[in-house]
């Protein structure tokens, strides 16, 4: 047994103790969310967060909620490229990226109940009265579709781990259909998310706010997706690379290369497009300021740079560099989110009303992390995911 | 996937059914709302207000909020900027040395509930919405809780009862809805002493400014607030100062707050309804490529496999050609031989005839 | 992984670092302007480069008193930087008594005229710099050497505080007592035919009557003028040791240096042959029926009511209907003779005046209250316009001059205006105002007393005592809208129900209270009563 398993591969390795370095970690962590959540929903909002009436939304919805669809974007992605545009040799990324995705969501599910004032109420859109004006009513329905529809994507692998041969077959021949659902469903809630901030334009500089937003989300969901799938794949690779099977490990790098080209191209588009954004509304001054020196911060170290990083990774085939870019990349997109939805939010504001997330709520965030992290694995370790099932080799 | 000429006739008849139950949507329109008709509204006359805080305590007794830290009558209140909160729905602020102005100049500051209210637009659950009387009413029992709504707000108003762990609500000015329904005034209206809030009808509302600007034009700015600022809202200001030195906001525009999101919304039955068709059409090209890439290789193949046996077929043929032409010069040969013989055979028959006669 | 292409990726991502620093740390540089900005009286606005075509850098910001006081302390003078010349400008003759023994000197910097760009520069370059790095040389403190320290851009400029400065007819009285009463030093006309500056007696008017604010034909523009004039003249009289006004810029146009300005108490009045009466009349020529009855003028009085002659003298000291004429005309710019006199919204004509008055806090109480855009009652227009005696024959009858303010001051004779209001029996002393009743107790209102004190300030104005001579008039400041008699309806008759539908524009009772008493304390600054128990007792 390899010494990375030993550390973070199986729950407990045959033979060794429960108490591994990672699962002490985890744990802890585990605990102190489980006795914030409490705390949470005891005594109200106010007691673990730093919200307040200038700031409604904090970290839950710029990191979890925001971040986490963003990067959970992989899903829609990677079925998109081997399903519909028929690029069979990224086959083997479908399910990790599937599993990612669906717990991505799920976790932004999570997290959501804990920001929203009274989750229990969370089904009232649907069932009781129809906000249909409100962008955020789009992105419920369509995030909702969305998690029963990567749920069922994902269903095949228990399936089959539970051996239910009858339910897997039926679910496998929903593919293309759930395919086809998923990108038009991911289109529409990736650019609602953006879209939401529409409707604040005096509240959101203007190098972020754009009437674009939505292009920009979308597009940048895109290269989150591609790199998540990459920076996923890296760290699969590094502990879980014994659950592995020949298809899986022989495409590692083809997937690697062709995201990372893909990765490259879409950056270079989504440059060029926030490039143009602040060109349409003339607003090269604002670059001068301290909001547009951190704007180009952005835009040059975690937009531009990422491109061009991509760009040499692929052309020489370097892996080590396509792996750091795509970690590069994943913290600029969630820089951006965490721009538009809280730094760049109310810049009017003086220092001292500006918001800090509480310990308890960077807490939350890190448990919702961890908790996905260990569910991964579980899941990771026993399911179908980075090998094919000997009962159902080549039956798709 | 082939479709039957019935089939399709179907569906397209089905579509334009559908069609023909549908309101019209204007999404991303500029259909200008202006307001219910005799929706009612407040004039707050800025020059008037002489920062007594009675509203404050009006509002506080009439919707029951909580007692604050320091009584309504300690001006020492107005030393500092504040803003909305949970358990109080009103403020005034004190603006020291704005410009033009004797005094200290008094605002009065709570929901402005505008005509297209960007928290109706945001609320997912239609928890707000704009009666007809005027006041932009808010429904607790079907509220999430999302804070949209805050997010949405131009002028920062609404506010969340954060410490409540069971029933928090969003709080804002009611203008005191249910007492306006029976004819009566809202509270901070009916306490003001100066009669620095005017409620009215806002078509009136707006007559009576305009009156007051043209009697004293040495007195106010040349502005009534809220008459057009996003879209227009139904409490009205006037002021003796410029309004941006008094913490109101000039840069909001007159676009409705609806108007905003209105073509991201109309993109979306757009999505819906192109994106299975490009979808379909990249995923039924790319699989016409895999059958054609198929089919080349097949007749490839075909090729390669017609190409050897015939060249197998050409040597068999040439072998067997060979084989018979040398069967048949052996054959000649053979019999070349045979006549060979039998013609010596019988010359020597003939010959030995001849001795025979000679003896 | 070999050694070049990792050095390359790191050498890459150490220049994208560093370019993103400095960029960072230049925003620290774009500086906001500070709080405390520098104010001065001296700033001159070194901008000649503008006539000879578009400036390459921003203008620069001279600071001239500092100049001269530095100069000082090396005992050194106007000369370094200034030359004279012999024939520049035409010197008036009038002031060459004036200006006896000085050096008259170019205002402009080291030299006579504008010659060509390139020179004009190289003057200013030169001379600064040379002389700045000198002075460093020698380890003193000095000024800018480099190009941006002097061309500024305009967030790093001084601002300048410099106040208009002007005569008023005290300052005017010293200087005419300081030159003995010769006019003649100071005040002159050109003269078209011998193309020279002469004397004319009894035609003396303000400078800024010729001298505008840019060159206008060959009359220099009032700041070269004032300049050229005043500050020679005190140069020459500081040579001789006597006591002279300042030649520093801040000593004239420093606000704290114009309130230190000796004003003298009682100014005598300055001798013109104005007239003290006028008959202000439209001007006929022929028959002219139907004209609007003429309005004898105080003008004596009104001269002792403000500060300078131009406040209504604002052309020349002519009468007005000569430039605004019935009709209106080129001269008067359009205005025409009714609009001069009753524009509300200028404070040259006499109705604007008057309204202007109306802002002091004895009359404002009642008077901010009145509409500004009002259409006047036309019985007030009789305040002014008097039928013509009898003794004045017809009205077609041309005057002369005296005869005109002979009648004018028969006219003011007859009607000698005082501020009147009923006996104080006759006015109620205390209001009880309880018909509102509710949180507050009700109101002990002092009637008899407000009633004297308004009266008391305004008696000795002799504008009010004009238009309050009606015993009413007085009681319509606050019983308003109703017709003037001595038993005026109390407020609760018109004001009842607020947000009347009906009656959009009268306030109910309690704002009426409320806006009518507050307001008239808030414009009169009374400090006392003002806060809601001051008038009525909290009810507990």
């Amino acid at each position: 047994m390899s010494q990375e398993a030993a550390v973070f591969g199986e729950t407990s390795p045959p033979g060794k103790s429960l108490y591994t370095p990672f699962n002490v970690i985890a744990g802890i962590i585990l605990i102190v969310g489980f006795v914030i959540t409490i705390l949470r929903f005891t005594k109200g909002l106010g007691a673990v967060t730093n919200l307040d009436n200038n700031y409604p939304w904090g970290i839950w919805i710029g990191f979890d909620l925001m971040a986490g669809v963003a990067l959970a974007a992989g899903g829609y992605v990677t079925s998109a490229a081997v399903y519909i545009f028929g690029m069979k040799r990224y086959h083997s990324a479908v399910r990790p990226a599937i599993l990612t995705g669906f717990l991505g969501y799920a976790l932004v599910v999570v997290a959501l109940h804990y920001d929203v004032g009274r989750p229990w109420r969370l089904p009232y859109p649907f069932i009781m009265q129809q906000g249909t004006t409100s962008l955020l009513f789009e992105v419920a329905a369509c995030v909702a579709l969305y998690l029963t529809v990567l749920f069922i994507e994902f269903s095949t692998a228990p399936l089959e781990w539970l051996g239910l041969k009858r339910a897997r077959s039926i679910v496998v021949r929903l593919t293309m259909v759930l395919t086809i659902f998923g990108v038009i469903l991911s289109t529409l809630h990736q650019s609602s998310l953006g879209a939401l901030f529409l409707l604040a334009p005096s509240k959101l500089h203007p190098l972020w706010y754009s009437s674009y937003l939505p292009v920009f989300f979308f597009v940048s969901s895109v290269i989150a997706g591609l790199s998540m799938v990459i920076f996923e794949s890296t760290l699969s690779h590094r502990y879980f690379a014994h659950k592995m099977d020949e298809t899986h490990l022989a495409e590692k790098e083809g997937v690697a290369l062709g995201f990372g080209k893909a990765a490259s191209l879409v950056l270079a588009g989504y440059f060029t497009i926030k490039v143009l954004g602040i060109s349409m509304d003339n607003n090269w001054h604002l670059l001068g300021t301290g909001y547009g020196m951190w704007f180009l911060v952005e835009l040059l170290g975690f937009i531009a740079l990422p491109c061009f990083l991509y760009a040499v990774g692929v052309r020489e085939k370097n892996l080590c560099l396509i792996k750091w870019t795509s970690g590069l990349t994943v913290l600029g997109i969630i820089l951006n989110r965490l721009n538009v939805c809280l730094i760049a939010f109310n810049w009017h504001l003086p220092s001292d009303e500006k918001y800090f997330p509480h310990w308890m709520e960077i807490g939350i965030s890190v448990f919702v992390v961890t908790a996905g992290i260990v569910v991964f694995r579980f899941i990771v370790t026993r399911m179908p995911i980075l090998y094919e099932h000997p009962d159902y080799k080549d039956s798709h | 996937m082939s479709v039957s000429r019935r089939k399709f006739l179907g569906w397209l008849g089905a579509a334009g059914m559908g069609t023909a139950f549908g309101t019209s949507a204007n999404a991303a329109s500029n259909k200008h709302f202006t307001g219910y008709p005799d929706s009612m509204g407040i004039l707050h006359d800025i020059s008037l207000c002489v920062g007594c805080r009675s509203c404050e305590a009006a509002c506080n007794k009439v919707n029951e909020l909580p007692p604050p830290e320091k009584p309504f009558d300690d001006k020492s209140v107005l030393d500092k900027k504040r803003r909305t909160t949970a358990s109080v729905h009103t403020v005034v602020n004190k603006y020291d040395n704005a410009e033009g102005t004797k005094g200290p100049v008094f605002v009065k500051t709570q929901c402005n509930h505008c005509l297209e209210p960007a928290c109706a637009s945001a609320c997912f659950v239609k928890a707000f919405a704009k009666t007809k009387e005027g006041p932009v009413s808010y429904d607790p029992s079907v509220c999430v809780g999302c804070r949209y709504c805050m997010v949405a707000c131009p002028f920062n108003i609404p506010t969340y009862e954060y410490d409540s762990a069971f029933s928090p609500r969003v709080m804002k000015c009611t203008m005191c809805h249910p007492r306006v329904i029976q004819g009566r005034l809202p509270g901070c209206v009916e306490s003001c002493p100066k009669e620095a809030l005017t409620f009215g009808k806002r078509d009136d509302l707006l007559r009576i400014a305009r009156e007051r600007i043209r009697k004293h034009p040495e007195r106010y700015v040349d502005h009534i607030y809220g008459e057009h600022e996003m879209g227009g809202t139904s409490w009205l200001y006037l002021s003796n100062t410029s309004f941006a030195s008094i913490g109101m906001r000039e840069d909001l525009g007159t676009t409705a707050a609806p108007n905003l999101t209105a073509g991201a919304l109309g993109a979306v039955p757009l999505v819906v309804g192109l994106w299975p068709v490009l979808l379909t059409g990249v995923y039924a090209m790319s699989k016409r490529k895999e059958k054609i890439a198929k089919e080349e290789e097949a007749q490839a193949v075909g090729d390669a496999v017609a190409a050897t046996k015939a060249e197998g077929e050409e040597k068999l043929s040439a072998a067997l050609a060979k084989a018979g032409k040398d069967k048949d010069s052996a054959i000649k040969r053979e019999v070349k031989k045979a006549l060979e013989e039998a013609a010596k055979a019988q010359k020597e028959e003939a010959a030995e005839a001849k001795t025979e006669e000679d003896a | 992984m070999e050694k070049g292409k990792s050095m390359r990726r790191w050498a890459g991502f150490l220049i994208t670092v560093a370019i993103i620093s400095m960029c960072s740390i230049g925003v620290q540089g774009i500086a906001e302007l500070s709080e405390n900005v520098e104010k001065r009286a001296d700033v001159v606005t070194i901008d000649t480069m503008k006539i000879f075509g578009d400036l390459e850098r921003p203008e620069v910001a001279f600071l001239h008193d500092l100049h001269t006081d530095a100069l000082e302390k090396m005992k050194k003078d106007c000369s370094t930087c200034h030359l004279s010349g012999k024939n520049f400008e035409i010197i008036p003759d009038t002031l060459r008594a004036a200006v006896e023994g000085i050096d008259r000197m170019s205002p402009k910097f080291k030299r006579l005229r504008d010659m060509g760009r390139q020179e004009v520069m190289d003057i200013y370059h030169t001379n600064c710099i040379e002389c700045h790095t000198n002075m460093l040389a020698d380890g003193e403190k000095s000024g800018p050497v480099t190009c941006g320290e002097c061309h500024k851009e305009d967030e790093d400029k001084v601002m300048s505080s410099r106040q208009p400065a002007g005569f008023d007819k005290s300052l005017h009285f010293r200087h005419s007592k300081a030159q003995e009463n010769k006019c003649e030093r100071c005040h002159h006309e050109f003269d078209e035919k011998t193309k020279k500056l002469v004397y004319v007696k009894e035609k003396e008017g303000s400078c800024r009557y010729c001298h505008k604010k840019e060159t206008e034909e060959n009359r220099i523009p009032m700041q070269l003028a004032s300049h050229l004039s005043c500050i020679d003249c005190h140069k020459q009289t500081k040579a001789q040791n006597k006591k002279t006004g300042p030649v520093k810029c801040a000593g004239c146009h420093d606000l704290a240096s114009q309130d230190a300005i000796a004003q003298v108490d009682t100014v005598p009045r300055m001798e013109r042959k104005q007239p003290d009466m006028a008959l202000l009349r439209i001007k006929t020529e022929g028959e002219m029926p139907g004209r609007m009855d003429p309005v004898p003028f105080d003008h004596k009085a009104h001269e002792e009511y403000n500060d300078t002659c131009r406040v209504c003298h604002h052309e020349n000291l002519d009468s007005c209907n000569k430039c605004h004429t019935l009709e209106g005309s080129k001269e008067g710019k359009g205005v025409n003779l009714e609009q001069a006199m009753h524009l509300l919204n200028t404070e040259t004509g006499c109705m604007g005046c008057h309204e202007a008055r109306q802002d002091d806090p004895k009359c404002s109480g009642c008077h901010s209250f009145i509409e500004k855009g009002r259409r006047q009652d036309t019985a007030s227009c009789a305040r002014c316009h008097t039928t013509l005696p009898e003794t004045a024959a017809t009205t077609d009858v041309q005057l002369s001059k005296e005869e005109m303010s002979a009648t004018a001051a028969k006219m003011l004779e007859a009607r000698k205006p005082v501020t009147d209001t009923f006996k104080d029996e006759d006015i109620p002393e205390k209001i009880i105002i309880k018909d509102m009743v509710n949180k507050y107790g009700p109101v002990e209102f002092p009637h008899r007393k407000i009633v004297q004190t308004l009266v008391k300030g305004i008696k000795d104005n002799k504008l009010a005592n004009y238009f309050h001579s009606e015993k009413s008039t007085v009681c319509q400041g606050c019983h308003h809208n109703s017709p003037a008699t001595q038993k005026p309806p109390r407020c609760g008759n018109c004001h009842d129900r607020p947000f009347d539908e009906n009656n959009l524009f009268k306030p109910g009772k309690m704002g009426a209270y409320h806006i009518q008493c507050m307001g008239c304390h808030e414009e009169m600054g009374i400090k006392k009563p003002v806060g809601c128990t001051d008038c009525h007792k909290e009810k507990k």
